[in-house]
């Protein structure tokens, strides 16, 4: 080869050049903009419920914070990583990276990973500010304890109890499983992109996707377990459910941050399964778009 | 004999039409080599499948039948890319990145890191004239900018082979001579060219063998000087003949049986008239 550089089939240096000019390239189209609306929620949030009581707030500040960071990750990780590869072919940005020593392999899990590395940086931003209000409201509510008890006893078990409630240490794991689901989101989504022609069309069906992967879990546990006792469900139905079990994914299993925010105790394997399931689906996902990807005429 | 640049064989490209039982016949059972070092023109009006050839040829698109190869390796294969540097017709590059970071993530891709980089992006940025844009963001660049950064991104990892693809689409008459003048350059180094282009003067002043396609078929190939040239026919231009000179000429060709087809004072092209009026490369 003329620079005296051997070719490797599979090189993480040219993934890693992709990713970080994708990360570069939807940072400069100002995406975490979102995050002054993110602080506003929070902060918004912790004053609405100042005049609750602190098991009230805390709750109210982790549901708002907790469901905004959901919602917005997933806006990012959709929107986001439908744009990309459309953008690159439109722009023929697509054919001079291809035309160097890059497989379609390599391109796609570059546009994946940096997408996925906006959402880090995205999720973590909002992790910060969720506990920069969470630290706030806590402060304050220490202060309020400590004018309303004398001290003694009482105060110390005010002031236990309003630590463990705003400093719940199985908020990480929760952020954590935020992560998987967008992650899963942004994988299903470069999947429909590799052999979708238009980005809203994209958009559109990772959306509908997102959709059943909410309610299938729920359709499927109530067709079930409606069928009277001693009568079994039809083939049909039972194929056409093992059918969309197949296809979407269980966004449901993801709802154990539900669980937590309302102060559940949750075992240790549901946390692992769910990161199991999550990066399973990112991995199918990812491996369908390639097959797709592979054999798209450019 | 050494291995060709490009090997193209039997080649034949049909894409099916979406819903419906027609197919398109982009490229028909074509065959063509390019030698190393030479500059090849591929030409033919638009839907000829000049840029379905190429596509294949970069592994954009998959052969229906046939085979290309690129310095003897199988063009569908990624490897065969580490020889070819490209250059789409208007190309777009990201805007957020400056010129010197274009080359430098082209530069990545190909293997290349750190100072070794950094210097060959410097050198390209020098040699395409574009060292004082280095530090510009590429969504500022001009259209004849665009073309030549999109040069130097095509050369960074010092490929044997340059596909071009309308390299001087919608350039002013000075961009076009200077990117016609960086070719010649890159001939000179001993780099194939496969050059696409309507522009078939451009073509004319630097390929040395050229294709005609035409509904997917290639319908003459060869030399340039030999497709072109009259046989038959001399041409003379003197400088200061006076009309008496010429009158003797003109008996002697007729006393010798030759015809004077035509006679008339040669004109600069207009091409010249522009640069030197306006200041333009020599």
């Amino acid at each position: 080869m003329s620079n005296g550089v051997t070719h490797k089939a599979f090189s993480i240096a040219r993934i890693s050049a992709i990713s970080s000019n994708t990360f570069l390239e939807l940072v400069r189209q100002k995406v975490f903009s979102f995050m002054i609306l993110f602080a506003a929620l929070g902060i918004g949030a912790s004053f609405v419920a100042s005049s609750w009581q602190f098991q009230e707030q805390f709750q109210v500040l982790k549901d708002v914070s907790l469901g905004a960071m959901s919602v917005f990750s997933w806006l990012l990780a959709t929107l986001a990583t439908a744009i990309v590869i459309p953008k690159d072919i439109e722009e023929r940005t697509l054919y001079t990276i291809l035309a160097k020593p890059v497989s379609r392999l390599e391109y796609l899990l570059g546009k994946l990973f940096g997408v996925l590395s906006l959402l880090v940086v995205g999720i973590g931003l909002m992790s910060a500010l969720f506990a920069l209000v969470l630290y706030a409201r806590g402060q304050i509510a220490l202060a309020e304890a400590i004018r309303e008890y004398p001290a003694g006893a009482e105060l110390e078990a005010a002031l236990a109890q309003i630590k463990a409630t705003a400093f719940d240490a199985r908020l990480v794991p929760a952020i954590l499983i935020i992560f998987t689901k967008v992650a899963v989101c942004a994988s299903l989504t470069l999947m429909i992109s590799s052999f979708s022609t238009s980005w809203i069309f994209t958009v559109m069906i990772s959306t509908v996707v997102y959709i059943i992967g909410h309610v299938q879990p729920i359709a499927r546990e109530y067709w079930l377990t409606q069928t009277p006792i001693g009568v079994t469900p039809s083939p049909l139905l039972k194929n056409f459910l093992g059918f969309t079990a197949v296809i979407f994914p269980d966004f449901q299993m993801f709802n154990v941050v539900d669980e937590i925010v309302v102060g559940n105790a949750v075992p240790v394997s549901m946390f692992l399964e769910s990161f199991g399931m999550g990066f399973g689906y990112v991995f199918v996902f990812t491996l369908v778009g390639y097959i797709f990807f592979s054999n798209r005429e450019l | 004999m050494s291995t060709p640049a490009i090997s193209i064989k039997n080649l034949t490209k049909v894409f099916p039409i979406p819903f419906r039982r027609e197919k398109v016949v982009a490229v028909d059972d074509l065959s063509l080599v390019v030698e190393p070092g030479q500059v090849y023109g591929l030409l033919g009006p638009n839907g000829s499948g000049k840029s379905t050839t190429m596509k294949i040829v970069l592994g954009l698109v998959a052969p229906t039948a046939g085979e290309t190869e690129i310095f003897g390796c199988d063009s569908t294969r990624v490897e065969s890319r580490e020889q070819v540097g490209f250059l789409p017709e208007n190309p777009y590059f990201y805007k957020f990145l400056t010129g010197l970071e274009t080359l430098e993530f082209y530069g990545k891709l190909c293997g290349l890191r750190g100072k070794p980089l950094n210097d060959r992006a410097k050198e390209l940025l020098h040699l395409v004239r574009l060292e004082n844009a280095a530090d510009r963001r590429i969504g500022g660049y001009s259209k004849g900018m665009l073309q030549r950064i999109g040069l130097a991104q095509a050369l960074i990892q010092e490929p044997r082979l340059l596909v071009l693809d309308e390299p001087t689409a919608g350039v002013d008459p000075a961009g076009s001579r200077e990117i016609r003048d960086l070719i010649l350059d890159f001939k000179g180094r001993g780099l194939t060219v496969l050059l696409c282009s309507h522009l078939l003067e451009q073509v004319q002043e630097i390929c040395d063998r050229v294709g005609i396609l035409h509904q997917g078929r290639l319908i003459r190939e060869g030399r340039l000087d030999e497709l072109i040239s009259i046989e038959n026919q001399t041409e003379l231009i003197f400088e200061n003949a006076s009309p008496a000179l010429i009158a003797e000429i003109r008996a002697k060709a007729a006393a010798g049986g030759a015809r004077v087809v035509d006679e008339r004072q040669p004109q600069q092209n207009l091409e010249r008239f522009f640069l030197d009026v306006t200041g333009g490369p020599k």
